[in-house]
């Protein structure tokens, strides 16, 4: 709007002349200003139009990308993912999406470059640390690949995070397990095995892993927790009796066994599977059929050990017979066969449990050395060498 | 439309506008009237430039989907078609209805200025909107910003018609509506200010300096209302990890220099030539250039197509190859000179920023690959590159510096960055003496100003023209008879009187002689004298602001600012005179 010097002295003439001045400058500047709302609402119109149909391709190309990427046609997925982006340059998803696209298409470097950079400006991200360890793991650099698993559990997580370092955790014990680190790869799984819920399919697959990581005692520890879930399990029930069956624990591995074997999901096993756990429900039968276990009466204890000499002894005789030239091992063994007295009878272990003890003993050993000079054994010599492992575990509960 | 009818019609619009009254009476009825509406109006150009060139970049993104499609990729026969189409579609609309819309808009707009008297017609605006938008909304390797700098000195220009500002305000209408469209348009208000004070005004002028922050800041404002406060780019983190990485950046101003030197010397040779042939193959040069355009995006390289600022923003976040970048900044040279010299209306700042950040992240990423204990983020290299290209291909130092930290928000960044830059620029001006805006001025047969040699220009100082008191100086309490005495003595024409109150006065011996003929020789001087004084000037003033004293003030005093009253030596006409003479 005009502004005056009033000091000056003006004529009537051009004081009528300023006041129109003021009205035409008023004027202008109130159509300007209408301009300016007309020109903003078309521009807000035309604005909101176009973010809307931004929103819709960024969404239509995520989509497409994603569906390339399960399809596993990731060249498509990192054409159709870069589109999204394009009109969604802001989203995390897509963006770990891509690189993950990157890495599937065998650009590694691409994919690595591009985790770097995501990781640069989000550097506590658990998502792209992971992305960065699997990638780093797929290139063999593995101290790398575990600090960024490593990275992974530490870092932030958005929603689920409770969930999401548990599977980062086990996707790293599978990977160590996979390294042949089980020690390590034990840690991970006892410590996602403390963190879980009290969830049943958690269980299995964490005890699951623990058997890959050779830690057949706490699977089957995780197992019996599973099985006291209602309804008992088939996974369940075949995993304890495998780990019990694997620790030697022939008695519980019975009892699981023979659960398992009558669970109604048993027969939709394949029938490979089931052979193999009949077979180990057939030996641990066996087994408890041969073990002179502390639950037997004496005389029956007295004769299983009999039995079992028998057995021993039979086994060292072929195993001498077929060798040339005979070992030290063997030939001790042979003395301390001899050194017992002979011929010896049920009383005289009945009335003699350190003699029974010393008898076993030497069976074991007998299993033991055979295996290794004359070859793997077969029938009740494999079942007694299996019971040497650990005799004291196959009645144990 | 040459620049007398121009003239004519700006003179015939300003003395419409003004009726019924004149210029002198306006100043009259209302002296402060221009300076008052001159601010109120930057607010105004400031909003309306901001809603303009958001207008102009939304349609530009609906022209490149309806008919590029949401994802141009290699194959597409479109990717040939569109840019050759829209070339000759453009081409024609240039060549008969908007021949003003042709070129970037950063020398339009100088020439609205310089010689126009700030006119820019409604006609020009429409056409720079329409056939920019058409051009790189189809794929011409263009970008928008240059366009929406002079699409705002167009609107400045109409508002201030409208207002009947005077013929002064109107010329300087123009850079305040060429900061808003450039702002608005970069969404960097400092960055489009430098720019315009660089390279448009070429001077920090304190009587158009408010208003153009103020519709710069006005057009961001709506520009952010819209797109949001963030830059235009997702900048990455930025470090400088390790004091060494500095020698790469140094490593980038030199290639960036190199690359500013083969972008303006390809431009510097095609234009001219493709100019040169006859007029009817301007109807056909853009859509020739858009074939070839389309060409390299459909081998492969989509990213050189229309501005680039998806593949700037990738570029910034490691999803390129160092190799691929190279390849990206080499063809991205390559197809904006094609687009440009065949006179497609479009910028060249987006095609800059494109180059110099693939540059840059080719630096980052080469680095990373063979010295990843070196060095920071590719981002900051991309970003690094960006102004480093700015300040060897256009030529604009200050706003090249300015421009990448406004960008990125990071101060940390300011050593890499001024040592990449001026490298760039120094080896730019060392090889292309002429800056590249000059080039296209000359090659357009037109003569402005070089806003390089302006920023150069070392103003001259009284002190330059300083010498001795070498006239007699007289005590204003001394008779004529001894004023003539000593003037006679020293044969002098002129001399100085020194009054009482640290005043002085100069006079002539003529003046003298006609004292004395009216007093008797007794007389004290200061009785004589008028009561006038001689102006006071200090050594470090402007040489240009003595001039207008002399034809009164034979010899001018120049003071000490230290000391009241002491002279630090005298000036004459013929003593400014040899002064600009010498220099």
């Amino acid at each position: 709007m005009a502004v005056f010097q009033l000091r000056t002295v003006l004529t009537p003439e051009e004081r009528q002349q300023r006041q129109r001045l003021i009205l035409r400058d008023t004027l202008a500047l109130l159509s300007l200003f209408a301009i300016v709302i007309i020109l903003f609402f078309v521009t807000l119109a035309l604005f909101h139009s176009f973010s809307v149909h931004r929103q819709e391709l960024a969404q239509r190309w995520l989509a497409r990308g994603e569906k390339a990427l399960h399809a596993g046609q990731p060249l498509a997925a990192i054409d159709a993912l870069r589109s999204a982006l394009a009109y969604a340059p802001d989203d995390d998803t897509m963006q770990i999406e891509l690189a993950e696209a990157l890495a599937a298409a065998g650009r590694t470097q691409e994919a690595v470059a591009y985790f770097n950079t995501l990781l640069e400006s989000r550097p506590g991200s658990g998502m792209i640390n992971l992305q960065l360890a699997r990638l780093a793991a797929r290139q063999g650099e593995e101290s790398k690949a575990i600090d960024y698993y490593q990275a992974a559990l530490d870092g932030t997580w958005e929603g689920d995070g409770y969930i999401r370092r548990r599977e980062v955790r086990l996707e790293l014990a599978k990977y160590l397990t996979d390294r042949k680190q089980y020690d390590r790869a034990r840690n991970q799984l006892l410590i996602a095995a403390g963190n879980a819920p009290d969830d049943v399919n958690i269980e299995i697959h964490i005890a699951a892993m623990l058997e890959a990581a050779q830690d057949p005692a706490n699977a089957l520890h995780l197992y019996q927790k599973a099985l006291q879930h209602r309804p008992a399990r088939l996974q369940a029930l075949l995993g304890a009796g495998r780990t019990a069956y694997d620790l030697n624990r022939f008695l519980q591995a019975r009892e699981y066994l023979e659960r398992a074997l009558n669970h109604p999901d048993f027969e939709k096993q394949p029938s490979e599977i089931q052979a193999g756990f009949r077979n180990m429900l057939s030996d641990s039968d066996h087994i408890l059929l041969l073990y002179p276990g502390d639950d037997l009466t004496i005389r029956a204890r007295a004769i299983r050990i009999l039995g079992n000499k028998k057995i021993a002894q039979e086994r060292l005789a072929d195993c001498l017979s077929s060798k040339t030239a005979v070992s030290q091992e063997l030939q001790n063994l042979a003395s301390q066969w001899q050194q017992l007295p002979s011929p010896l009878r049920l009383l005289q272990l009945e009335q003699n449990p350190e003699l029974e003890q010393t008898i076993m003993q030497l069976v074991y050993q007998t299993e033991q050395v055979a295996s290794r000079e004359c070859g793997a054994p077969t029938g009740n010599d494999a079942l007694l060498l299996k019971i040497s492992q650990a005799p004291e575990a196959v009645e144990q509960r | 439309m040459n620049v007398q009818t121009i003239r004519e019609k700006t003179a015939r619009q300003l003395g419409k506008l003004n009726f019924p009254l004149t210029q002198l009476e306006l100043e009259k009825i209302a002296p402060t009237r221009d300076e008052r509406l001159f601010l109120v109006l930057s607010i105004f150009i400031g909003v309306l430039s901001g809603l303009l060139v958001v207008s102009f970049r939304i349609a530009i993104e609906w022209i490149k989907i309806l008919t590029l499609g949401s994802a141009p990729h290699a194959g597409q026969f479109r990717l040939l078609l569109v840019p050759a189409l829209a070339g000759l579609v453009v081409a024609a609309l240039v060549q008969l209805f908007f021949p003003a819309a042709r070129g970037s808009g950063v020398n339009q707009t100088k020439a609205a200025l310089y010689i126009y008297n700030g006119y820019i017609s409604f006609k020009t605006v429409v056409g720079k909107f329409i056939t920019s938008a058409l051009a790189i909304g189809c794929g011409h390797s263009l970008g928008p910003e240059d366009p929406s700098l002079q699409i705002g000195a167009g609107v400045a220009s109409m508002v201030a018609r409208r207002l009947n500002m005077s013929k002064q305000r109107l010329r300087l209408f123009a850079p305040v509506g060429a900061a808003a469209g450039l702002a608005a348009a970069f969404n960097a208000p400092v960055s489009a200010i430098l720019f315009v004070i660089e390279e448009v005004i070429g001077q920090w002028s304190a009587a158009v300096l408010g208003s153009i922050v103020l519709s710069a800041i006005s057009s961001v404002v709506v520009a952010r209302w819209f797109w949001g406060s963030e830059p235009i780019f997702r900048i990455p983190p930025i470090t400088l990890r390790d004091p060494r990485e500095l020698i790469a950046y140094a490593v980038l101003g030199i290639a960036g220099g190199f690359a500013a030197l083969v972008f303006s010397k390809s431009l510097g040779w095609l234009r001219p030539r493709l100019r040169a042939f006859p007029v009817w193959t301007q109807y056909c040069q853009s859509g020739i250039a858009g074939l070839l355009v389309g060409l390299i995006g459909f081998f492969g390289f989509t990213q050189v197509m229309g501005p680039g600022y998806e593949s700037i923003d990738q570029a910034m976040h490691g999803q390129f190859t160092w190799k691929l970048l190279l390849v990206l900044a080499l063809l991205k040279i390559l197809a904006t000179t094609l687009s440009f010299s065949s006179g497609t209306p479009g910028g060249m700042f987006a095609p800059t920023l494109f180059i110099g950040a693939m540059l840059g992240a080719s630096v980052g990423s080469f680095e990373k690959l063979f010295f990843p204990h070196l060095t920071g983020t590719v981002g900051a290299y991309a970003l690094v590159g960006m102004g480093v290209l700015f300040a060897g291909f256009l030529r604009a130092p200050l706003t090249s510096i300015f421009m990448v930290l406004e960008v990125s928000g990071n101060y940390s960044i300011i050593v890499p960055v001024i040592l990449a830059n001026m490298i760039a620029y120094f080896m730019s001006r060392a090889l292309q003496p002429v800056a590249i805006f000059e080039v296209f001025t000359h090659q357009d047969g037109l003569e402005l100003p070089s806003m390089e040699e302006a920023r150069e220009e070392s103003e001259l100082h009284l002190e330059d023209a300083l010498r001795p008191v070498n006239v007699p100086v007289i005590k204003g309490a001394q008779t004529i008879a001894d004023a003539a005495q000593l003037l006679a003595e020293a044969h002098a024409s002129a001399f100085l009187i020194s009054l009482w109150d640290g005043s002085w006065h100069s006079m002539t011996a003529d003046e003298l002689t006609a004292a004395g003929a009216t007093s008797t020789p007794d007389t004290p001087l200061e009785r004589v004298l008028p009561a006038e004084r001689a102006p006071v000037l200090f050594p470090d003033m402007p040489l240009d602001s003595a001039l207008h004293y002399f034809p009164r003030w034979p010899v001018l005093p120049i003071m000490n600012r230290a000391s009241r009253g002491t002279l630090e030596g005298i000036v004459t006409q013929n003593d400014v005179l040899r002064c600009y003479q010498e220099h």
